[in-house]
């Protein structure tokens, strides 16, 4: 993280230079104003069983959706995969579409840490010495398997 | 507001993991846990540890918190290393006791029923035929593996019909291969 690139945006303007260890706080917090923008999730795997849940679809047509693929669909099996907010809808579907299947349907559940991307832009490239960065960051998500269980 | 939330319980319910012995360090973790402080309650764990150290350890967290217990056990999983993990979910009843201002105090209680999440990790190997078993050092490979890093016989894109293991991840790379042709591999690279 520190790079070198602090000096430039440094928040003490009187001593840029002779407070290196300022140089990690003038990267995360400076007087320049930089745009975070995420970048999507690095894009996974979709087979016709995959239901990647989100916050600003509808719930009950992604839960639709989802007694569709296992109903009509034939499939025997879905993955419902939720990440960082939406984890809680996605264990609300399994769980409801288990509540709904009398018992038929039996989830299991994993966990995963993914990584994610944030892209910092500075707002204004004339003035500003900033250049623009990436951070990463953590974020948690689930992945249940909602199946029949084979005779 | 004229009505007020004083009081939150959970109803009882029995354990998620019926075999575990009991006295197994449980980590309620609430809305407003501080992973920070909920980290430093399990060190035992954490802590190499001689043989006297904490084995298993149990988080479980419910409505809002649920994604907090996820990343609670996920910090853990990265601090210890080897842990088995095994992750159930139910709905869980609670009581809500609220008390209402406009003119004379009256209680109301309500019961709800929320997600909830218990992520059993352990130090000891569990049952792999468990629903919601997961191994050690699967970390983020959930993701990862699943794009091809070992090529499979695409041939395996019909399901047997077989009892399927926990593993339907490593079925499901699978079909992904099977069904995306070699595309998917290929593409990764760039």
């Amino acid at each position: 993280m520190n790079d070198g690139r602090a000096p430039g945006a440094a928040v003490l303007p009187q001593n840029p230079l002779t407070s290196p260890s300022g140089g990690l706080q003038s990267v995360e917090m400076d007087p320049v104003e930089y745009t975070l923008r995420k970048r999507l999730p690095r894009k996974l795997p979709k087979r016709r069983n995959d239901v990647y849940v989100n916050m600003k679809t509808d719930f009950r047509a992604q839960l639709a959706r989802c007694q569709k693929l296992l109903e009509g669909g034939g499939h025997r099996e879905i993955c419902v995969h939720g990440l960082g907010l939406a984890i809680n809808r996605a264990i609300n579907i399994a769980l409801q579409l288990q509540a709904s299947s009398q018992g038929a349907l039996q989830l299991a559940a994993n966990t995963s840490t993914v990584e994610l991307v944030d892209d910092l832009e500075p707002d204004d490239p004339d003035e500003a010495p900033g250049e623009p960065m990436t951070r990463t960051r953590n974020n948690s998500a689930i992945h249940i398997k909602v199946y029949y269980p084979s005779p | 507001k004229e009505h007020c939330k004083i009081l939150r319980t959970e109803e009882d319910s029995p354990s998620p993991f019926p075999g575990l012995a009991s006295g197994v360090l449980e980590m309620r973790v609430k809305e407003g846990s501080k992973i920070r402080n909920l980290m430093g309650g399990v060190g035992g764990v954490a802590g190499s540890g001689g043989a006297g150290g904490l084995r298993q350890v149990v988080f479980t967290g419910s409505g809002r918190a649920v994604t907090k217990t996820i990343t609670c056990a996920e910090i853990m999983k990265r601090k210890v290393g080897s842990l088995h993990q095994l992750t159930k979910l139910r709905y869980k009843g609670v009581k809500e006791v609220w008390e209402s201002h406009d003119g004379g105090a009256s209680e109301m209680t309500v019961h709800r029923t929320v997600p909830s999440i218990s992520i059993l990790l352990s130090k000891d190997p569990l049952d792999p035929r468990e629903p919601g078993y997961q191994p050690p050092e699967t970390l983020s490979a959930l993701w990862e593996e699943r794009e091809g890093a070992d090529p499979q016989p695409p041939a395996a894109f019909k399901r047997p019909a077989g009892p399927p293991a926990f593993g339907g991840y490593p079925d499901c790379k699978r079909a992904c291969l099977g069904e995306g042709g070699g595309v998917v591999l290929p593409s990764l690279s760039g």
